[in-house]
């Protein structure tokens, strides 16, 4: 009990610390911070996927990026979404193959809310980063991740596979 | 889990900031009413903003996903060890 309790605690100072790196570097360099987090994401999310199968296509892609998340106990779980109007999930786009997201449970959601910080900010980006270098490396295509909407329960956004 | 979303008739105002902040565009103005109406409740992704938007608390959801707090999970909280 004390261990989990001492964890706990190691977490919430983790958070903390996250959250006001993030802030302070936005304050303090302005845009340029969400590029480094950006930057971030690209390495972890490369690093993270090495090994995964490479494939042509976004919604084994997707599901590959899923259990890479899952596997490695990371909470950015995400699922992809298609509204009432939408003939199919993946959309052909001029840009590329597009496809909404929903996240729901979401670290970095949290520590912002848990701190006060807003979202949208650089550690989104850190997000964005990883669909990046994950799909770089199961796709080999390159990719952007637009946030729609940041919600309180969950956000959405637009992933956009670039055509090769 | 088949989520339900609801607007009570008798508290919403329709001052339509739900049909301003829903992302896929669930809620319609009720011309006639003068109310936010959900039209297209398939699509919620329960974000939770409109909820969180209306001034009257006229919005309610069920069935939902609701994020996990995860620096008060256990479990979590176990398997955050490799990072700390």
């Amino acid at each position: 009990m004390e261990t989990t309790r001492n964890q706990r605690l190691a977490l919430q100072d983790a958070m903390v610390f996250l959250g006001a790196i993030a802030s302070g570097t936005e304050q303090a360099i302005g845009e340029s911070a969400s590029s480094i987090s950006y930057l971030a994401g690209v390495n972890l999310g490369k690093k993270l996927s090495l090994g995964v199968p490479r494939t042509g296509d976004i919604e084994e892609a997707l599901a590959a990026t899923r259990e890479v998340l899952k596997k490695n106990d990371y909470l950015w779980l995400f699922e992809p979404f298609k509204t009432h109007d939408q003939e199919a999930v993946v959309l052909e786009a001029e840009e590329g193959a597009q496809v909404m997201l929903v996240f729901r449970d979401c670290m970095i959601r949290q520590s912002l809310f848990r701190f006060g910080h807003s979202q949208k900010g650089s550690l989104c980006n850190m997000m964005y980063g990883f669909f990046a270098g994950a799909l770089q490396n199961i796709m080999g295509r390159e990719s952007s991740l637009e946030i729609i909407h940041a919600g309180e329960n969950a956000c959405y956004k637009k992933l956009v596979v670039k055509n090769a | 889990m088949s989520l339900e979303i609801t607007v009570h008739e008798q508290s919403c105002r329709g001052c339509e900031l739900c049909i301003d902040i829903c992302p896929t565009k669930v809620f319609a103005l009720d011309e006639e009413k003068r109310l936010c109406t959900v039209v297209h409740g398939e699509d919620c992704i329960a974000c939770l903003s409109c909820s969180y938007i209306c001034p009257s608390g006229a919005i309610s959801h069920r069935d939902f996903h609701l994020v996990k707090n995860f620096y008060r999970d256990e479990e979590f909280c176990k398997k955050m060890e490799k990072f700390l």
